[in-house]
């Protein structure tokens, strides 16, 4: 089809799609933010298919984790107070999610989404959930095969 | 009007041509463009915010749109190339035509997953990934995981599944229903199944490497993935002709998907197309 610009420049693509994804509307449902406190709100189990517990000994989010795992040091510190998705964090051109900081496999930021059914999602795997922030670290040390973690790829900020 | 062959039927003069294309767009900076869109329209469902490329009933038309956008930038450099498509379900291995040098080069090495062969190995010079999840200048990949637990592409059974669902999606539309066409193309099952993931999102695993990750267009096969992935969207219309794009009107404000999906005229970002325009393509393309 032609017509639409690609947003390829900097000038008008950029300007569009601030105005586009404001016209969308991020404030559907502006209580998210309180979601990753317990793992399923009541009123979404009411309305959606039950969520699996996380596994057996798996450590919620409000934990901190420290361990080094096939040699490499993962560290989940999660952040205070309100967790910072939804729309109030909400940047034009940064990847949704959970804050960076919170995950860190080397020092490094391991960017996670939660996905509907209370699962983990990590930008290493984007095909794939797991129970925990800390099983998808794993789950991503495995899959980077040594690789360290990107400083400023586009999931993190906008360059 | 111009045709989408399948990747096998290719000549050495079509692969090459479509190689060096791609080599161009890289080139001008322009190919990374469609790397940091494909990152940038990645919603969640699991967040607030608007879904769009995927876990959504738009998975189908933005790809759509999205491969028209970057087949177009191809053929701005050579009017003569199409995307070609990959079936999965025959072309199945790592000794494939695909995946040889002079087309999209073969597996990583096993130290590092670097792909070492053909025109997108690092080292060749002309494909330097940037925008990226890790910090590696060097495309990666890992066919079929053959280390640890290893994976097969989708067979025509587990396709099947998928394409003789009669309805194209159901509420919530997102990555749980276990029916509707589009989660059963796209691939989302529940975690804690053995290899959770069917056909679009297998293929997505099984080549590994960057593929498997949020900047999975770094790897050219991305294309080739959803130029079948869009193929199999007009087989499965013209199996259940009756069947339609849903959610066809606009999500009642009390829904708690309200906002977060597009119904059938609402327009997709960030194009401002809607998934009714993008229904078809007769007037622009066929498969052959």
């Amino acid at each position: 089809m032609t017509g639409a610009t690609t947003g390829v420049t900097a000038g008008g693509g950029r300007t569009r799609r601030a105005l586009l994804r404001t016209l969308f509307g991020l404030g559907a449902l502006g209580g998210t933010a309180a979601a990753l406190a317990p793992l399923v709100r009541a009123d979404r189990a009411a309305r959606t298919r039950t969520v699996d517990p996380p596994a057996p000994g798996a450590r919620p989010y409000r934990e901190a984790v420290e361990e080094t795992y096939r040699g490499r040091h993962i560290s989940i510190r999660p952040s205070a107070g309100v967790a910072t998705t939804g729309p109030a964090a909400y940047r034009p051109g940064v990847h949704p999610g959970v804050p960076a900081d919170d995950v860190l496999v080397d020092g490094r930021p391991l960017k996670l989404m939660r996905r509907a059914d209370g699962g983990w999602m990590s930008v290493v795997n984007h095909f794939e959930s797991f129970p925990t922030p800390l099983a998808a670290a794993r789950a991503a040390v495995d899959d980077l095969h040594g690789a360290r973690l990107s400083l400023d790829g586009p999931m993190l900020h906008h360059a | 009007m111009y045709t989408r062959k399948n990747q096998r039927d290719l000549t050495g003069a079509e692969k090459k041509s479509f190689v060096n294309a791609v080599l161009e767009l890289k080139r001008r900076g322009h190919y990374d463009e469609f790397v940091r869109t494909h990152v940038e329209f990645y919603t969640p469902d699991g967040e607030s915010g608007l879904r769009s490329g995927h876990m959504a009933p738009t998975f189908f038309p933005w790809h759509r749109r999205f491969l028209l956008e970057f087949e177009g930038a191809l053929r701005s450099v050579d009017p003569g190339v199409s995307l070609p498509y990959w079936d999965w379900t025959k072309d199945n291995t790592p000794a494939a035509a695909l995946w040889g040098d002079d087309f999209l080069g073969g597996t990583g090495r096993s130290r590092d997953q670097q792909v070492m062969t053909g025109p997108f190995a690092y080292r060749s010079g002309n494909w330097t990934v940037r925008d990226n999840v890790t910090d590696d200048p060097f495309l990666t990949r890992d066919l079929g995981r053959p280390g640890r637990d290893p994976i097969v592409l989708p067979t025509v059974r587990e396709l099947e599944s998928a394409m003789k669902r009669p309805v194209y999606d159901v509420a919530p539309w997102d990555s749980t229903p276990t029916k509707g066409f589009r989660n059963g193309l796209e691939g989302w099952v529940k975690p804690g199944v053995d290899q959770p993931w069917r056909n679009h999102n297998r293929v997505h695993r099984w080549v590994g490497g960057d593929m498997l990750g949020a900047a999975s267009p770094n790897d050219p096969v991305f294309w080739l993935h959803h130029a079948f992935v869009d193929l199999l969207w007009d087989r499965w219309q013209a199996r259940h002709p009756k069947a339609g794009y849903l959610p066809a009107k606009k999500l009642p404000a009390g829904d708690p998907q309200s906002g977060r999906v597009i119904s059938l005229h609402e327009p997709m970002p960030p194009w401002n197309v809607t998934p009714s325009a993008m229904l078809g393509h007769a007037k622009t393309y066929r498969y052959a």
